[in-house]
């Protein structure tokens, strides 16, 4: 058990194991045994490994839900739902200022040096940014474009949504923490009914 | 010998024709990249012989000038222009000229006609070379395209739709394949040993290697063509929540904790942040712990926290200050005292005799203090004897009992 320490420490504190954030963890995460192994460990602490619908990130979730999980989670997600908004917005942004054809995906290297260029050269993506930054989600209170960036960046950091492989060097990786945002919000689509598509048939309309 | 002549003037003229393409090369590359050529760039007889040549054509005299689709075609081809090239998958016609040839060819040897005959093998295989050729650039730009991942064009979309038209292609490739049956080639040449090595077991062994190709490329291809929709269909994801939840700024889904069954998606457990301290109760550890203790760096007292300390005890600061004073002034009233009795003074005794106020600990100290503080000179005229004590037989500690002052007076 003590060689899977370090992967329990992230897991209970709330990270997301992803091939991103933690390869070697992940990897492990893909042995059924594995698995089983840290449940029995977590299963007194009423916990246990839970996945995404494609099982590309692995956290904790409750194992017996009681009246104070429940609350715990209904915060959360309250949480979690008003961060949507900005951080779709962050992701359109990203891709229509670096010129990327697709969403941003788990492995994506991004660098904030060249996002601030980029918006620093387009009023309108400039603009975007600057209502982003103010969000409450980032809550800059800065004017300047650089250190908007710089906060947006460090709190999708703290969120867990982007890596930071070395501190001392302005790259980020993304990780798989997108594609659960991405799935949860299918989840609510599906839930709620929503008037989103995902086929190529509507996309003129949205477009 | 007509023959002969035939073939010296077709060499000849392709030469001249094959020039012209280099003579005029950045004119027509212009009428690759735009729409049309501009004649201002060619004198008249060149733009005669360009379109005897047939590089260039205009459909009639009105519309302008405009480069043939063959020689686009060569161009696309040369460059690797994977949004212009062409995949040529007519087998049927090729698979009739074979046929006329192999007719042709065996006419020619009942007749004993040696020579035609030998010139009909040579088309022969010419023809099977451009076939394969034909096959070979095909799969090549279908290779290009997807190791590329379709990068010619930006847009998603398009290269969704570059991919469709890349599977289609493969799909007529497969089909002109089938056409080509090696059971009627087998009837058809007979025990011709030439014609059977060369439509016969090269072909298949050709064919077979396009055919496995093809396959590869297709199965790449659909798995980039799934990789294309997940993505396209991450964006629409993103496009239409966004689009949605500004449409209703006040959006409030369900609360899915609530639920019997609450989804893992939304089952976060809350964060642990699992804990440990120091625990002396191993004695194994201790030299481990002892290391890092010695690691800990020392605290730097900062300008910040004196000043901050010094305003807090303002309020007594006179008192302490009157009292210190105080204290300053006996002792030196004892150091004139030893001056002027002349032989060695005890610090206790007189303090003893005195009867001061101050403890007898603080008394010694300032006395001590007081000493260290003289000049250099002045320590050496006085004399500061310690009284001292070992604390215990097991404790080297010395303790300062009793200070003597003693008055040297100067050589």
């Amino acid at each position: 058990m003590t060689e899977l320490g370090p992967l329990l420490e992230r897991l209970l504190a709330g990270e997301f194991i992803c091939q991103i954030s933690d390869a070697e963890a992940y990897r492990r995460l893909q042995d059924e045994n594995t698995r089983e192994a840290i449940n029995d460990y977590l299963r007194p602490l009423n916990r246990r490994l839970a996945s995404n619908p494609e099982a590309s990130v692995w956290f904790l979730a409750w194992r017996e839900l009681d009246t104070s999980a429940r609350d715990q989670l209904s915060s959360q997600l309250a949480l979690t739902l008003n961060s949507l908004q900005p951080l779709l917005e962050w992701m359109q942004l990203v891709q229509e200022a670096l010129g990327k054809d697709a969403v941003l995906a788990a492995g994506d290297l991004l660098k904030p040096a060249e996002f601030t260029l980029k918006c620093e050269d387009n009023a309108s993506l400039k603009d975007r940014l600057q209502r982003l930054a103010n969000d409450r989600f980032f809550n800059s209170q800065s004017d300047a474009l650089d250190n908007q960036v710089k906060l947006i960046f460090r709190r999708l950091k703290e969120h867990g949504y982007l890596l930071q492989p070395h501190d001392d060097r302005q790259y980020y990786l993304v990780t798989s923490k997108v594609d659960y945002l991405l799935d949860l919000i299918r989840f609510i689509r599906d839930e709620e009914n929503l008037p989103i598509e995902e086929e190529t048939g509507q996309q003129e309309e949205l477009l | 010998m007509a023959e002969e002549a035939f073939t010296s003037s077709l060499v000849q003229t392709g030469v001249e024709r094959l020039a012209l393409l280099g003579k005029h090369a950045e004119a027509l590359m212009q009428g690759y990249l735009g729409e049309e050529v501009d004649p201002a760039a060619f004198s008249e007889s060149a733009l005669k012989k360009l379109l005897a040549a047939r590089i260039l054509w205009q459909s009639d005299d009105q519309s302008g000038l405009k480069l043939s689709h063959r020689v686009r075609d060569l161009l696309a081809e040369m460059l690797a222009d994977e949004k212009r090239r062409h995949v040529n998958a007519e087998v049927a016609e090729t698979l009739e000229v074979l046929r006329n040839l192999v007719s042709a060819y065996q006419e020619a040897l009942e007749r004993g006609d040696y020579l035609l005959a030998e010139q009909q093998q040579l088309r022969l295989t010419q023809e099977i070379d451009d076939l394969n050729n034909r096959f070979t650039n095909a799969i090549d730009s279908l290779w290009q395209r997807l190791n590329s991942d379709f990068g010619f064009v930006s847009r998603l979309n398009d290269k969704i739709r570059e991919n469709e038209r890349a599977q289609k292609q493969i799909a007529r490739l497969l089909d002109g394949l089938e056409l080509i049956d090696f059971e009627e080639w087998i009837a058809r040449v007979g025990n011709q040993g030439v014609l059977r090595k060369l439509l016969v077991s090269q072909l298949q062994i050709q064919v077979s290697s396009h055919y496995s190709s093809l396959r590869e490329v297709q199965a790449r291809l659909v798995e980039l063509l799934a990789r294309f929709r997940h993505q396209q269909a991450r964006s629409l994801l993103v496009q239409g929540t966004l689009a949605f939840l500004r449409e209703h700024p006040g959006f409030q889904p369900g609360n899915y904790a609530r639920r019997s069954q609450v989804p893992d998606l939304v089952n976060l457990a809350a964060p642990l942040i699992p804990a440990a301290s120091v625990a002396l109760d191993q004695p194994q550890d201790s030299d481990q712990l002892a290391a890092l203790v010695r690691q800990l760096p020392k605290p730097a007292a900062s300008r910040q926290s004196v000043a901050e300390a010094q305003a807090t005890r303002w309020p007594e600061d006179e008192r302490l200050v009157a009292r210190q004073r105080a204290l300053k002034q006996e002792v030196e009233n004892f150091y004139l005292e030893a001056i002027d009795c002349g032989s060695r003074l005890s610090a206790l005794e007189y303090w003893q005799e005195q009867a001061l106020q101050w403890e007898a600990e603080i008394w010694l100290f300032q006395v001590l203090a007081e000493h260290q503080g003289l000049p250099a000179t002045e320590q050496a005229q006085l004399h500061l004897i310690k009284k001292e004590k070992q604390a215990s037989d097991w404790n080297q500690v010395w303790l300062i009992e009793d200070l003597q002052l003693e008055w040297v007076q100067p050589d």
